[in-house]
C-alpha cells in the first residue's frame, strides 16, 4: 500500500471517529429536543377559559369574579355555535326521515367534537365523567379539535397492497346545503374568542393532584412517590453499602478468598435484570418476608434498595481507598482505634465521594420502572402521607409515564401530561448527576489545593 | 516515666480478652454487613429458581425452550419460549451491531485524538445519556420513533444507507485499486489502477443505488418492531461501552503506542494493530456489559417492540414485531398475578431464571476479561 | 549544637554482631532505658529488614538513626509504636520493651500504646480539617478533660508555631507551608502528651530554614521526651542527637555518643558511611 493511502485511511479513521462522537452529542440532542421544548409545554402553554374553569372549580385557585365575566363574554362568543346547531336539529325534525337518517351519524360526530371543543352544549345536564364537563383546556389541543371540526378525517384502504391512506374531507362538503354550513366557517374564525386563550405557567403542575386520570391537574401524587421510592431505596442502601465498603477496604484481608467472592456477588448484583430485581421483591418482600400485605412502598423502596447496593458499595469503596494513606496513619499513630479512625478521618474525607455516589443512585432508583411494577406502583392514587408509606402502594413517576403512554383511554389527549412527567423525571435525574459531577469537581478541587 | 506510666498501655488479662472479643464481635458484625449483597444474590437464585421449579415439573423443558406456540391464556395453554427467546436474541444482537462499531471508535477517538479540552466536553454527553431512565427512552421509542419509522421509515433508511454507503464506497474502491496493483510499478500501475477505479467504482454505486431504492421502497407496517427497539437499546448501551472500552484504551499505556510511533505507524496503525489488540480484552468486557444491559432492559422493549411473540420471516427480518424475555416478564405478570400457583404463574420465574442465568454467566466472562486485562495492563 | 558534655551510658552498649545469640534473658532494666530491643527483628514476609538488633534508647535523649536507604531503619522505628501492625505480611521476632514491658507481648494494647509513643511521618500529613482540630484531634479522642484550647495554645507554642498560626486556628491545615505542617504534626504528636516522640526523616521535604526550625524544637523537646529521630542528613544527626545509631541491611552496627560515632567509630563500615566512602 502507497503512502497515500496509509494517510488516507489514517484520516478516514479518525474521522470516523469524530464522526461517533458527533453521532452520539446529534443523538443526546434529538433525545433531549422534543423531551424539553415538549415537556416544558406541561408547563407553560396558552391555556383557555376552560382550563381556568377547571382551576377555579376543580383546585379553587383564581379570580370568580373575573372568571365570570370572562365567562359570559365566551358565552356570547358561542352563542352563534349553539343557535345554528338548534337550526340545524329543528330543520332535521321537520325533514323527512332521510334526511335525519342521512345526518344522524355525521351530526353526532361534530357534536362530540363541539362538546370536546367547547364543554357540555347549555341547558345540558351536567355529564357524569369530568372530562365531559369541560372543553379543551390548551389552545394547541383546541386548534387540533377545531381542526377536527373543520375536517372529517378517515383512512382508505381501497388498495390492499398498500398501506391505509389518510383522506380529509371537508365537513362544509358534508353539510353542504344546510343551515349548518356557516358553523364551518364561524367556529375557526372565532376560535380564540370561544376560548381566550392566555399565556399560563402552571408551575403547580408538580405538586397539583391528578383528576379523571390525569386529564385535569398536575402530577403531584407521582413525584411525591417517587420521592418516597427514592428516599427509601437510600436510606435502606447506603448504610449497608458504606458498611460493606468499610468493610471490604479496611477490615477484610486484601485478596482473600472472602473478599473474592463478595467481589463477585457485587458484581453479579449489580448485572441483574432490573425486571428479575423486580419479581423478586415480589416472591420475596410480599410473598415470603409480607413487609405489608400487599403492593407498597415499604417493599418497592426495599426493592429498589437492592437494586442501587452494587452501586453505593463500588462509589463507597472507591471513595474510601481515594483517601490518602498517610492520613490513616496518622490517626493510628496517634493512638486512634481502626474504627475511630475510620469514622473520624477516613469517612469524613471520603465524603464528597460517598455522596457522589448516593446521589447517582438516587437518580438510578428514581429512574427505574420495571422494580416497581409489582411491588410498589398503581396507577391512579392520591399523595401518601409518611406513615402510610408502609402499606400503600404508590404512583410514581417512570411507572406513570409507562401507564399513561400504553394503557391510557385517550392517549393522545394527555401527551403533554405524558411528555411533563418524562421531562420532570429527566430533569430531576439530571439534577441529581450534575450536583455529583459538581461534587466531584470540588473533591478534585480539594485535593489539588 | 517507669511503671507508672507503662501501665497505661498494659491491660489485664481479662480486659484484653474482652477487648479483643468486642473487636471480634464488630468485625462479625462489620462481615454479616458487607455479606448483605452475597445474602441478595443468594436470595434472588433461591427464590426465583424455587418459583420456577413448578413450571418445569409441570411442563418440562422441551416445548419451553424448543416450541414457538406461546398460547399462556388460553384453555388449552402452551407455553413455548422459543420465540420470545429468539425476539430478547434479536433485539440485543441489532442494538450490539450498532453500538458496538460506534461506541468503540468513539472511545478510540475520545482516548487518542481528542484533545483534552474537547474530551471533558464529550464526557458529560456520555454521562446524560447513561443517566436518562429506560422509561423515556421507551416513551421516546413509543411516541417519536414508532411514528416516524412507520410514515417515512424506508426513506430514513435508503438515506441512512445513502449516506453512509457512498463514502464506504469510494474508500474501498479506493483502498482496494490500490490493494490489487501492488504487482505492479511506475506507469502501468497507474494506468491499471485508473481502470480499477473506474470498475470497482461502477460496480459499487449500482449496489448501492439497488440497496437505496430497496429499502426505498419498504413498507413498514408497524413502527413498534424490532428494529426501533435495537436502535434505541444501541443507545442505552453506548455510554457502558464507550467508557469502558475508553478505559481499557487508556490503560495500555503510552510506552506501546509511543513504540509503534516510532517505527513510522500511522495513528489508524497504531491504533488497529496495536493498542486495540493490546486493550482487546477490556473492549471485550465493554461489549459484553453493553449486552448485559440490552438483555436485561425492560421498558424500552416493553413499550416498543410491539410484543408479538413470534419468530420474523425471514428470521433476519428486525423490521417485524417480536417479544423478549423482560417484557413478557413484565406484561404478563399483572395478568398472571391473581393465579399464583399456575403454570403462567411460574412460567415467568421461569424465564427469570434463565435471564439471571444469562446475565450471571455474561457477569463471569466479563469479569474473566477484566481479569486478563488487568494482567496484560500491569505486565 | 553538638553535645559537648555527654553523659556516658551506664551500661556498655552491647554490639549486635558480637554476640547475637546470647544475650542474657531479659536483663535487668537500666534506670535510663526507655525502650530496649533484644534480639529484635522484623520480616516482611520472609525477607528481614530489621535483623536481630539489640539497642537501648535511654530516656530524655535524642537518639539518632542512621544508615543507607533501605537498611531497615523506618522499619525499625514503626516497631516500636506497633505500627507495622498495619503492614500486611510484617511480623515480630525477639523482644522490645517500653518501660520495661513488653511491646509484643500479650498484655500490650497497640492503641494505648500508641497513645503513649508519638510519631511524625517523613512526608507532613495533617488532617484535612482546621489547624485546631488537627491538634485537638488526638486529645479528644483520648478523652482529655482539660481546658483543650489551653493545651493547643501549649502545644502549638511547644512546637514553634503558635506566632504563626494564632490567628487563622480555624482555617485548613492544607493552606500552610510544608515545614509549617510539619512543625503542626509535631504539635499534633505533642498534644497527645506522649513520652516518647517517633521522627522519621522529618526534615526530608523541607527547605533549610524550615529544617532549621525543626531541628531547634527537637533541641528544645528533649527536655521532656525522649525522641528518635531517623535522618539521612549526617550534619543533622551530628547537630541534634545525644546518641546515634548506625544500621546496616537490617542490622545494628553501631551505636555511641553521637561525638564517638563522627569522631572514633569503632566499626569500619561505619567509618566508611559517615565520610561518605560508601559503595
Ligand atoms: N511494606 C513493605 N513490604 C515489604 N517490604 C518492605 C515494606 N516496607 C519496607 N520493605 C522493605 O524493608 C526494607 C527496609 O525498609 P525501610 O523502609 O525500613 O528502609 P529505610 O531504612 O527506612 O529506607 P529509607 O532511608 O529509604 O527510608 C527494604 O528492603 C524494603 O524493601
Ligand atoms: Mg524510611
Amino acid at each position: 500500500m502507497n503512502l497515500a493511502s496509509r494517510k488516507l485511511i489514517n484520516r478516514v479513521f479518525t474521522s470516523v471517529g469524530v464522526l461517533s462522537i458527533l453521532l452520539m452529542a446529534a443523538t443526546l440532542v434529538v433525545i433531549m429536543g422534543p423531551i424539553v421544548e415538549r415537556g416544558l409545554g406541561a408547563f407553560i402553554f396558552r391555556g383557555t377559559v376552560e382550563h381556568r374553569r377547571v382551576l377555579l372549580q376543580q383546585f379553587g385557585r383564581g379570580d370568580r369574579e373575573a372568571l365570570e365575566a370572562e365567562s359570559r363574554e365566551v358565552a356570547a362568543a358561542r352563542r352563534p355555535v349553539y343557535d345554528l346547531l338548534e337550526a340545524f336539529e329543528a330543520q332535521l325534525t321537520q325533514g323527512p326521515a332521510e334526511l335525519r337518517r342521512q345526518y344522524r351519524q355525521p351530526l353526532n360526530e361534530l357534536k362530540q367534537h363541539l362538546q370536546g371543543l367547547l364543554g357540555p352544549f347549555p341547558g345540558k345536564p351536567e355529564p357524569v365523567l369530568l372530562r365531559d364537563r369541560y372543553g379543551e383546556t390548551r389552545w394547541d389541543q383546541a386548534r387540533a379539535r377545531c381542526d377536527h371540526i373543520v375536517y372529517a378525517e378517515h383512512y382508505d384502504y381501497s388498495d390492499p397492497s398498500r398501506m391505509g391512506l389518510l383522506v380529509r374531507t371537508p365537513r362544509a362538503e358534508q353539510f353542504a346545503g344546510t343551515v349548518l354550513e356557516p358553523l364551518f366557517t364561524y367556529v375557526p374564525a372565532h376560535l380564540e374568542e370561544m376560548l381566550r386563550p392566555r399565556w399560563t405557567c402552571y408551575a403547580r403542575f408538580l405538586t397539583d393532584v391528578s383528576y379523571d386520570s390525569h386529564f385535569f391537574g398536575g402530577i403531584g401524587p407521582e413525584l411525591l412517590g417517587t420521592f418516597y421510592l427514592t428516599i427509601g431505596a437510600i436510606l435502606f442502601a447506603v448504610p449497608l453499602g458504606v458498611v460493606s465498603a468499610i468493610y471490604l477496604t479496611e477490615y477484610a484481608r486484601p485478596g482473600s478468598r472472602v473478599v473474592a467472592l463478595l467481589r463477585t456477588c457485587i458484581s453479579t448484583l449489580a448485572g441483574v435484570p432490573s425486571i428479575v430485581f423486580g419479581l423478586f421483591g415480589l416472591a420475596f418482600f410480599i410473598n415470603t418476608l409480607r413487609v405489608s400485605p400487599s403492593k407498597s412502598v415499604l417493599a418497592g423502596s426495599l426493592t429498589l434498595g437492592l437494586l442501587i447496593l452494587p452501586l453505593v458499595i463500588r462509589a463507597a469503596e472507591e471513595a474510601i481507598r481515594s483517601v490518602p494513606e498517610t492520613y490513616k496513619l496518622a490517626a493510628l499513630s496517634l493512638g486512634a482505634t481502626r474504627w475511630r479512625t475510620m469514622v473520624t478521618v477516613l469517612l469524613p474525607a471520603a465524603l464528597p465521594g460517598i455522596l457522589t455516589g448516593i446521589v447517582i443512585s438516587m437518580g438510578r432508583a428514581a429512574g427505574e420502572t420495571a422494580p416497581i411494577i409489582f411491588t410498589a406502583a398503581v396507577s391512579v392514587g392520591q399523595p401518601l402521607a409518611l406513615w402510610q408509606t408502609f402499606t400503600e402502594p404508590t404512583p410514581a413517576l417512570p411507572w406513570n409515564i409507562f401507564n399513561l403512554c400504553s394503557e391510557h383511554q385517550a392517549v393522545d389527549e394527555i401527551r403533554h401530561v405524558q411528555y411533563g412527567m418524562v421531562f420532570t423525571l429527566v430533569l430531576l435525574v439530571l439534577l441529581l448527576n450534575s450536583t455529583a459531577i459538581f461534587l466531584r469537581a470540588r473533591i478534585s478541587r480539594k485535593l489539588r489545593g | 516515666m517507669s511503671s507508672g506510666l507503662a501501665a497505661s498501655f498494659l491491660i489485664s488479662r481479662s480486659a484484653g480478652r474482652r477487648k479483643r472479643l468486642a473487636g471480634l464481635l464488630g468485625h462479625a458484625a462489620l462481615f454479616l454487613t458487607a455479606s448483605s449483597s452475597a445474602l441478595a444474590i443468594l436470595f434472588i437464585f433461591y427464590y426465583i429458581f424455587r418459583d420456577a421449579l413448578p413450571f418445569f415439573r409441570q411442563r418440562g423443558l422441551r416445548e419451553f425452550l424448543f416450541s414457538t406456540a406461546w398460547y399462556p391464556s388460553s384453555p388449552e395453554p402452551a407455553f413455548g419460549a422459543l420465540a420470545i427467546f429468539y425476539g430478547s436474541g434479536l433485539v440485543t444482537a441489532g442494538a450490539v451491531l450498532f453500538a458496538v462499531p460506534l461506541g468503540v471508535s468513539a472511545a478510540i477517538c475520545l482516548s487518542d485524538t481528542l484533545p483534552f479540552r474537547a474530551r471533558q466536553m464529550v464526557k458529560p454527553v456520555i454521562e446524560i445519556l447513561a443517566a436518562i431512565p429506560s422509561v423515556a427512552f421507551g416513551f421516546l421509542a413509543l411516541v417519536v420513533l414508532a411514528p416516524h419509522l412507520q410514515q417515512h421509515g424506508g426513506t430514513m433508511l435508503a438515506v441512512v444507507a445513502g449516506v453512509l454507503g457512498l463514502p464506504v464506497a469510494a474508500l474501498g474502491t479506493w483502498v482496494a485499486s490500490d490493494l490489487c496493483t501492488t504487482r505492479w510499478t511506475g506507469r502501468t500501475r497507474q494506468v491499471l489502477r485508473g481502470v480499477a477505479v473506474l470498475v470497482l467504482g461502477a460496480i459499487a454505486l449500482l449496489a448501492l443505488y439497488h440497496g437505496v431504492s430497496f429499502l426505498k421502497a419498504l413498507q413498514i407496517a408497524s413502527g413498534t418492531n424490532a428494529l426501533n427497539v435495537a436502535l434505541v437499546l444501541g443507545i442505552m448501551a453506548l455510554p457502558t461501552i464507550v467508557s469502558v472500552s475508553e478505559d481499557a484504551l487508556q490503560a495500555v499505556g503510552r510506552e506501546l503506542r509511543e513504540g509503534a510511533y516510532a517505527l513510522g505507524a500511522t495513528r489508524a496503525e497504531t491504533m488497529l494493530f496495536v493498542v486495540i489488540p493490546a486493550a482487546r480484552s477490556g473492549i471485550a468486557a465493554a461489549i459484553i456489559l453493553g449486552i448485559m444491559r440490552a438483555i436485561g432492559e425492560t421498558m424500552v422493549v416493553w413499550m416498543a417492540s410491539g410484543n408479538a411473540a413470534q419468530i420474523p420471516t425471514p428470521w433476519y427480518n428486525l423490521l417485524q414485531p417480536v417479544r423478549t424475555l423482560t417484557a413478557t416478564i413484565a406484561g404478563d405478570m399483572g395478568e398472571a398475578d391473581h393465579v399464583t400457583g399456575s403454570a403462567r404463574y411460574h412460567v415467568l420465574f421461569a424465564m427469570a431464571l434463565c435471564l439471571v442465568v444469562i446475565s450471571y454467566t455474561l457477569n463471569l466472562v466479563s469479569e474473566h476479561f477484566v481479569r486478563r486485562g488487568g494482567r496484560v495492563g500491569r505486565r | 549544637m553538638v553535645t559537648t558534655a555527654m553523659p556516658q551510658p551506664v551500661r556498655p552498649v552491647r554490639r549486635e554482631q558480637q554476640a547475637p545469640a546470647a544475650n542474657p534473658p531479659a536483663a535487668p532494666l537500666p534506670e535510663t532505658a526507655h525502650v530496649r530491643t533484644d534480639n529484635f527483628s522484623v520480616y516482611y514476609h520472609d525477607h528481614p529488614a530489621v535483623n536481630r538488633v539489640t539497642l537501648t534508647i535511654p530516656a530524655g535523649k535524642v537518639t539518632a538513626i542512621i544508615g543507607p536507604s533501605g537498611c531497615g531503619k523506618s522499619t525499625l522505628l514503626r516497631a516500636i509504636n506497633r505500627m507495622n501492625d498495619f503492614v500486611p505480611g510484617a511480623r515480630a521476632e525477639g523482644q522490645l520493651w517500653y518501660c520495661g514491658q513488653d511491646v509484643y507481648g500479650p498484655n500490650c494494647d497497640p492503641v494505648e500504646l500508641r497513645r503513649r509513643i508519638g510519631m511524625v511521618f517523613q512526608k507532613p500529613n495533617p488532617f484535612p480539617k482546621s489547624i485546631f482540630r488537627n491538634v485537638a484531634w488526638a486529645p479528644k479522642i483520648n478523652g482529655y478533660r482539660g481546658d483543650l484550647e489551653e493545651l493547643v495554645e501549649r502545644s502549638l507554642r511547644q512546637a514553634a508555631l503558635w506566632d504563626e498560626v494564632k490567628d487563622k486556628l480555624d482555617r485548613s491545615a492544607l493552606a500552610l507551608s510544608g515545614g509549617q505542617q510539619q512543625r503542626l504534626c509535631i504539635a499534633r504528636a505533642i498534644a497527645m502528651q506522649p513520652d516518647v516522640l517517633l521522627m522519621d526523616e522529618p526534615c526530608s521535604a523541607l527547605d533549610p530554614i524550615a529544617t532549621a526550625h525543626i531541628e531547634d524544637l527537637i533541641d528544645q523537646l528533649k527536655t521532656q521526651y525522649t525522641v528518635v529521630l531517623v535522618t539521612h542528613n549526617m550534619q543533622q544527626a551530628g547537630r541534634v542527637s545525644d546518641r546515634t545509631a548506625f544500621m546496616y541491611l537490617g542490622e545494628l552496627v553501631e551505636v555511641d555518643a553521637t561525638d564517638i560515632i563522627f569522631t572514633r567509630p569503632n566499626n569500619p563500615r561505619t567509618q566508611d558511611y559517615i565520610t561518605g566512602r560508601f559503595g
